[in-house]
């Protein structure tokens, strides 16, 4: 309690209050541009963090992270266009609020996800870090494998609307994610020669030509603005009365975002498809899920705003990395002379400590920026197509080009917003895809090292318990979709 | 049978079939630990594709594309001026596209920036508003410059010209 008292104090000296609002700022700013997100802020931050004092630097950098998750949600329900693939979930009902002209409910709705779900989350971590680490723990190859298939199976089965084709896109992106070098014998797969490819499809890259690049695409073809109804009805007071009137979403997407984060390497994108689906699932209006149903930005939101600091647990405490983004942060966290690990807690608790206590304090931030300049934020949403389609292409595939400075990687988004739009137009979605081209790698090395653990047996993926709840979900989640019309079809035949 | 091929969901799925087929036969010269995963995940979804698309021919009705809010259902019932007017604008997305990012290869990202806001106003907007794309172009390509190329310090003017 002592440390925490410490922490508190130290976070209340003026710059770290001036650096946590700064990093709050500049996330929802990295945020709201496609293709931009925490990784590629953070790395662009770091010149910038250089020189100061550690603590401060990580408050900074810790508001940047939380914050471009909030900022990523504006930019989904605006745009079409998810700021990072932790907000791949909020654009399925975040966009058709937007297009009903209710993109003010729907703002409401994510800030007080960020609200709620993020303190949630920072109250969980704080107190039950230890706990959460130590069911981590128990997680080995086969079942960090398993975990990923369920993850793939469930996103394939619910957002597609079609099991199968959901399975070929998911496919699709764990092949993409074998292209490089491979992560077991060090052999070059898939890249015909062109080095860009060797250290594999560069994710933001990926993202940015899956979403920014086909939702420019989508908007050029049209010659109207994003939203159908001229003006934006609907209040950002109204969204959150919309948010809080759903107790049990909350509850639920914040234990599937704290169970979720606090698994390595799955991630935020995860959690939000989750509970995404899993809101779906319960939901007695299932059919208006993808056509703007409130929930359907609630749940996701939640989840990836509680889902932050599990994964910052697994980072912090494990050194492995939940996301794309706790990896960049990882890396802060050692440039800035860190050493994550258990000794963590033990060495610089102040440090930690004040790091949590300012995310803890991010929320609130998040929130107030939310309801003063959000609602200003949904007029982008009536620019006509020829300002916003060159708005959102400069600046994603800007995002694209400054990571390693090199237009192959322009061409790359580009691909891949070929692809996407062949996907749509053929009646896929790109988010299994996504998903697949996540986890590929996980799932890859995890296959190997369970099979290298078992002496190349395959029973080791259902040995333990755990492996054998995983499977047992995966089959359901598989054939779930299609138990509800044959049993439907087996009682009407009866009667 | 000539319906089912009008389907552009027939056709992607005619094409993943060769994508990964494609993935399968490049794995094959790969050392075993290498092409093991690869191969096996071509195999699961080259079946999964070929029911699917077997699916699709052995239905009687005809193919709906299940599309989760995608345009596919609207651009059915379109009228083919429309279409004919949609497909052009895709067409000229596609070239500025093109063009863009060849001048980014000859002059740096700031060119392809230029060209983004020029094609896209003189291709999409009003002549009206000519002079406010202009604008707009001209004050988002410096923003860049000034946030990007000078702040950040990415290289917004290398290319293979200078």
């Amino acid at each position: 309690m002592d440390v925490i008292a410490q922490a508190v104090a130290f976070v209340f000296q003026w710059q770290n209050l001036a650096a946590l609002a700064a990093g709050t700022i500049y996330g929802i700013i990295i945020g709201v541009l496609p293709g931009l997100g925490p990784s590629a802020g953070m790395a662009l931050a770091i010149p910038l963090v250089m020189s100061w004092n550690p603590a401060t630097a990580l408050i900074f950098m810790g508001a940047l992270y939380k914050c471009s998750n909030y900022g990523g949600s504006l930019t989904a329900i605006l745009v079409n266009t998810p700021g990072d693939a932790s907000n791949a979930a909020t654009v399925l009902d975040g966009y058709p609020m937007c297009e009903r002209g209710r993109g003010g409910v729907a703002l409401g709705l994510s800030a007080s996800a960020a609200l709620v779900g993020g303190t949630i989350g920072m109250i969980c971590l704080i107190f039950a870090a230890p706990f959460l680490a130590d069911f981590a723990l128990q997680f080995g190859p086969s079942e960090y494998f398993l975990t990923a298939i369920l993850a793939l199976s469930l996103i394939a089965a619910v957002v597609q609307g079609a099991t199968i084709k959901g399975l070929m896109a998911a496919g699709l992106g764990l092949l993409l994610s074998t292209v490089g070098f491979d992560v077991i014998a060090g052999h070059l797969r898939y890249t015909f020669g062109w080095a860009p490819l060797e250290d594999g499809i560069p994710l933001i890259q990926a993202l940015v030509g899956l979403f920014a690049v086909t939702q420019a695409l989508v908007l050029a073809e049209s010659a109207a603005s994003i939203s159908r109804i001229a003006k934006l009805s609907g209040s950002f007071w109204e969204g959150v009365r919309v948010y809080f009137r759903h107790p049990a979403i909350i509850v639920r997407s914040s234990v599937i975002g704290l169970f979720v984060g606090v698994l390595p390497a799955v991630g935020q994108s995860s959690a939000g498809l989750l509970a995404w689906a899993d809101a779906k699932r319960a939901s007695k209006h299932p059919e208006t899920f993808g056509q703007g149903a409130p929930e359907g930005v609630l749940a996701p939101e939640t989840a990836t705003n509680a889902c932050m600091p599990g994964d910052l647990v697994c980072t912090i405490a494990l050194g492995v990395p939940g996301s794309v983004g706790a990896a960049v942060f990882l890396g802060v966290m050692i440039i800035f002379g860190i050493a994550p690990g258990p000794l963590a807690f033990v060495n610089k608790p102040e440090v930690i400590y004040s790091l949590f206590v300012a995310l803890f304090l991010t929320s609130f931030l998040v929130f107030i920026v939310g309801m003063t300049v959000a609602r200003r934020l949904a007029v982008v949403t009536l620019l006509p197509n020829n300002v916003i389609v060159p708005l959102i292409l400069v600046v994603s595939l800007l995002g694209s080009f400054a990571i390693r400075n090199e237009m192959a990687d322009v061409i790359i988004s580009l691909a891949f917003g070929a692809l996407g739009y062949v996907m749509l137009k053929g009646g896929f979605t790109p988010i299994p895809l996504l998903l697949g081209l996540v986890l590929g790698e996980m799932v890859e090395t995890n296959y190997h090292r369970a099979l290298l653990v078992s002496g190349g047996s395959y029973t080791i993926f259902y040995a333990s318990f755990i492996c054998k709840v995983l499977i047992a979900l995966t089959v359901l989640s598989l054939i779930g979709p299609y138990l509800g019309p044959f049993w439907k079809t087996l009682t009407q035949g009866e009667k | 049978m000539k319906e089912r091929f009008k389907s552009t969901e027939v056709w992607v799925k005619i094409a993943l079939l060769f994508v990964f087929g494609g993935f399968y036969a490049f794995a094959i010269p790969f050392p075993q630990d290498s092409r093991q995963f690869p191969q096996l995940l071509a195999s699961i979804s080259l079946v999964l594709t070929a029911i699917a698309l077997g699916m699709d021919f052995v239905r009687r009705q005809v193919i709906e594309g299940v599309v989760g809010g995608v345009d596919d259902t609207e651009l059915m019932v379109l009228d083919a001026a429309t279409r004919r007017a949609r497909r052009k604008r895709f067409y000229q997305a596609w070239t500025i596209l093109l063009a863009s990012t060849a001048a980014g290869f000859l002059g740096g990202f700031l060119l392809s920036t230029v060209f983004l806001f020029a094609g896209f106003g003189l291709a999409f907007g009003n002549r009206e508003n000519r002079v406010r794309n202009t604008v707009v172009a001209v004050a988002m390509t410096v923003l860049v410059y000034v946030v990007f190329g000078r702040i950040m310090a990415v290289p917004l003017l290398d290319g293979v010209l200078w």
